[in-house]
């Protein structure tokens, strides 16, 4: 009897048929896993947005614990810690939330904090001073291990619960920064967690996240009830502190997905057929479009030029101020002069931009110091093209052009620029500014590489186009993004991508550092002395403004953040988002 | 079958995954990128804020990752876990493990990928079976340009042309994604018809193109064997036409096919990376493409020695199985 007919095998016929229902079976396996359905909410009750994602999925579905390495409060968990208070720079103003005060002492070593009564975290356990000072103490403690470590450890000596309600701080340094510093600003604000949940966790690993716990607990009106790679649903809950206390009105929305984006067609699609409320920034050549085919799209300008706002994050073009013979600020100056602003904005902006005289935004706060420096401007004009002027100081340096038109030193070395770059501003701006300078006899060259962080920040690179995360209320942030050396803040951990070392100036942001943010007239005087150092030495060369093109759908809900009405700026990945959120209005 | 041949075969695919293996490990590291440093610039990037300490962070989850070891014993302690099948935990994830971002995609991709290669399969063998039987119509026969052309144009090319067509312009079919936004899981109706609505397309991009390779290769196979004694014979014999073309041409020209369709399912998990891109769709093409972008030495690890196994398994399987597909094939001694 043949091996394959005998009783008790399976016989081929069998053995193909299993095998291809076995493989039809396979279409279903996405399917497999149900869940419990939330309760129905309607559209025009929904806001659903769109953000990064990667390639179309989210990777930290699961990670609600925003001080885990590998998760950002720019994805939601931003909506679930409340903060001490919010900052908007569009407005100038502050709001104390979980805070109701807080003073410094005259030395600003020691930081008192009063805490509102009646807040209660999801779990029906009350919110205390407790949970700030932990909260603080454990940043101190784990250090390098979490986002915000270094920035607490560097400064606080202890967090101390005076009563529920009272939370002392000392400081090993003058620290008038320190309550700033843990404010809900753009991505900047220490996150407060709920001791109770969080002192029996490793906090690099712990992800704050089980539907059926109803984690993460919260004192925000928001509940995850969904997250997967594709979406991330949240819904709000009934009951809020905050509108209770009159400090703000329920939100409106009662549904918030969380898309990840897919792509700018798709995106734009989404858009036109109102299936997504609101999104991560779109390029300006796209948004004229996305315009014309759904009008209730707007943006900050409306649908006018820039289609959006100024980010806090101007740009520049940097270049390794240790490297010769960029070393050399006359050679800056003539790398300044040779780049025409007017041409990156339109070309590579397609209009829509403003150029940056200085690395700092021109907010509210902001505009009297830029104002009080205009003079210091205008005899340094940070803007100039001027082709013959940046002629004329290589010629004087001894440069000469060579026979195929570039710049050339004694030796007969070329003057090379190779510039990397990242992201939106490098695929916008870098063919542009190197054409540039390559008409003007500089051997620039651009490119995108991939370890493009690795390389800026640890100095490797000729030239690179990048932006200042810097100030947005007073000059300090931005200042100390300059600084080689500070004595202020003892094993500061410095920024300095250009390189640049100046004594003079690094004893200026010293000053500026322990000085009252309130005290604006001492701040603008050492404002100005920094400045009449860095401008003249131009570390950077100053580009654009960045903004922030972000489009949002009237159709189901208005009163956005618009230049009308500039209660804040609209990224809901800031840790502002909470405002936006107040503020929206059902059109229906 | 001899236990010999067997336990040999099992001998060679154990080699095999550790040579594969090795290349796996040494590969990612030749790129003299630092992952760890880079994913917190990233993020401190993302924010537009450089955070203090990045140095110091990068040290310490250098030492969490053991990136900071020999490489020597990196390597020790990789192929000890390959063995236990724990990947470790992602790099640009973490806390979030390979296994647990692995087990995600996984299906998507399997069901994917598994119904379009078996329904390619499907018809481009029949296709390619007809093409080259006479009694055939001959209609059948203008199937042939479209399907070379087919056959010759990459899955994510044909599927940005239907995305364009079916997608954008006739609104007929989702654009991306597993299913629709704001939909929950369940088994219900509803919800596996959302999901086959939203596979339409990148199934449709991926059996488009591969019918036309299956179709091509079994016209080849079906010439070569309908020129065989035996095939002459039945023919001789006045057996009806649909008898000599089932039994005595599909049936033996049908066997090189099952093989190239064994590897194939093998490769499932590789995916087709640029389609499930591009469709948005959440599988393990769009994890890998990403590992691979954010240099995530343990997930593009995990992924790939996955592959390496499911391709081993299958020719593995593929060889132990074919006395049960093919009667004339025995590893018995004579």
């Amino acid at each position: 009897m043949p091996e394959q007919d005998r009783p008790g095998r399976l016989s081929r016929r069998a053995f193909i048929q299993a095998g291809l229902l076995g493989a039809g079976a396979t279409a279903l396996l996405p399917i497999s896993v149900p869940v419990a359905k939330p309760r129905d909410i309607p559209r025009n009750r929904t806001l659903t947005l769109v953000w990064t994602g990667r390639e179309g999925r989210w990777v930290d579905h699961e990670l609600w614990n925003p001080y885990a390495i590998g998760a950002n409060h720019q994805s939601g968990p931003g909506m679930f810690y409340e903060p001490l208070a919010y900052y908007s720079a569009f407005a100038d103003k502050e709001y104390l939330w979980l805070a109701e005060s807080y003073a410094y002492s005259p030395d600003f070593k020691e930081l008192t904090i009063k805490t509102r009564s009646g807040i209660t975290w999801s779990d029906g356990v009350p919110f205390s001073a407790e949970d700030v000072a932990y909260t603080l103490n454990s940043l101190r403690d784990l250090g390098p291990k979490v986002r915000w470590g270094v920035d607490v450890q560097q400064f606080m000596q202890e967090a101390r619960v005076a009563d529920p309600n009272t939370v002392v701080i000392t400081f090993k340094v003058p620290a008038p920064r320190f309550f700033y510093f843990m404010t809900y600003k753009y991505d900047i604000g220490v996150y407060i967690v709920p001791k109770h949940i969080f002192q029996d966790q490793d906090w690099t690993t712990f992800k704050h996240f089980d539907v059926d716990k109803d984690w993460p607990v919260t004192t925000s009106p928001w509940q995850v009830v969904f997250a997967s790679p594709e979406q991330k649903i949240i819904d709000r809950r009934d009951e809020w502190w905050a509108a209770r206390a009159g400090l703000a009105p329920m939100p409106r929305v009662e549904r918030n997905i969380w898309l990840p984006s897919a792509g700018e067609q798709q995106l734009a699609q989404a858009l036109i057929t109102n299936q997504v409320d609101y999104s991560t920034s779109l390029l300006p050549t796209t948004l004229p479009t996305v315009f014309r085919q759904n009008p209730k799209i707007i943006t900050h300008s409306g649908q006018k030029l820039p289609y959006g706002y100024m980010d806090w994050w101007p740009s520049s073009l940097y270049v390794n101020n240790e490297q010769p013979p960029f070393n050399d600020k006359d050679i800056r100056w003539a790398l300044s002069a040779f780049i025409d602003r007017q041409q990156i904005i339109d070309v590579g902006w397609a209009g829509a931009a403003e150029p940056s005289p200085l690395p700092i935004p021109a907010y509210p706060a902001l505009r009297p110091y830029i104002d009080s420096v205009k003079d210091l401007l205008a005899q340094y004009n940070t803007l100039e093209f001027n082709p013959k002027k940046g002629e004329e100081i290589l010629s004087k340096k001894g440069w000469k052009k060579d026979r195929s038109g570039f710049w050339a030193d004694t030796q007969g070395s070329r003057l090379t620029l190779e510039i990397i770059c990242t992201g939106g501003l490098g695929s916008a701006v870098g063919p542009v500014i190197s054409e540039q300078l390559k008409r003007q006899g500089v051997d620039a060259s651009f490119s995108l590489p991939p370890d493009f962080n690795v390389r800026f920040q640890q100095g490797q690179y000729i030239g690179a186009l990048y932006g200042h995360g810097g100030s947005v209320t007073d000059p300090y942030h931005t200042l100390r993004l300059y600084q080689s050396a500070s004595l202020a803040v003892p094993g500061a951990h410095l920024v300095n991508f250009t390189k640049w070392k100046n004594e003079a100036y690094d004893k200026i942001v010293d000053e500026v550092f322990v000085t009252d943010m309130k005290d604006t007239a001492k701040l603008m005087a050492l404002f100005r002395q920094a400045m009449e150092i860095w401008i003249p030495e131009l570390p950077d060369i100053p580009l654009t403004h960045f903004y922030h093109r972000i489009p949002m759908n009237t159709t189901y809900w208005k009163n956005w953040p618009t230049a009308e009405n500039p209660y804040v700026n609209g990224a809901f990945w800031h840790l502002t988002y909470a405002m936006v959120l107040w503020n929206l209005q059902a059109t229906q | 079958m001899q236990l010999a041949y067997v336990a040999k075969r099992c001998g060679v695919f154990l080699l095999i995954v550790w040579l594969a293996a090795t290349l796996n490990f040494f590969l990612p590291r030749l790129s003299g990128q630092d992952p760890v440093r880079e994913k917190l610039l990233q993020q401190a990037q993302l924010g537009g804020y450089v955070q203090a300490g990045i140095e110091a962070m990068t040290r310490e989850y250098e030492q969490r990752f053991g990136l900071n070891q020999p490489l020597w014993s990196q390597y020790l302690a990789y192929l000890y876990d390959m063995s236990r099948l724990r990947f470790n935990y992602s790099i640009s994830h973490y806390p979030r493990t390979v296994n647990e971002i692995m087990a995600e995609a996984i299906p998507w991709t399997v069901g994917l990928l598994g119904t379009t290669t078996v329904l390619s399969f499907t018809i481009g063998t029949l296709l390619g079976a007809f093409l080259a039987w006479p009694g055939a119509p001959r209609s059948l026969r203008l199937l042939m340009p479209p399907l070379w052309a087919l056959h010759a144009i990459p899955f994510f090319l044909c599927g940005l042309i239907l995305m364009y067509l079916l997608a954008f312009q006739l609104q007929w079919l989702p654009m991306f994604g597993g299913y629709t936004a704001g939909a929950f899981p369940a088994l219900t109706l509803a919800f596996v018809g959302d999901v086959l609505q939203h596979a339409v397309l990148p199934a449709l991009s991926i059996i488009l193109v591969a019918t036309g390779g299956w179709a091509l290769t079994m016209r080849g196979m079906m010439v070569t064997t309908q020129g065989e004694d035996y095939v002459t014979f039945a023919e001789a014999k006045g057996l009806k036409s649909r008898t000599v073309f089932l039994r005595y041409c599909v049936r033996n020209a049908i066997l090189p096919q099952t093989t190239a369709l064994a590897l194939a399912l093998g490769q499932i998990l590789s995916g087709a990376v640029l389609v499930e891109v591009i469709f948005a769709y959440p599988g393990i093409g769009t994890v890998l493409f990403h590992a691979i972008r954010e240099n995530d030495h343990f997930l593009i690890q995990g992924i790939v020695f996955s592959v390496i196994v499911a391709l081993g398994v299958a020719t593995l399987l593929l060889d132990v199985l074919y006395p049960w597909l093919d009667p004339r094939i025995t590893y018995r001694r004579a």
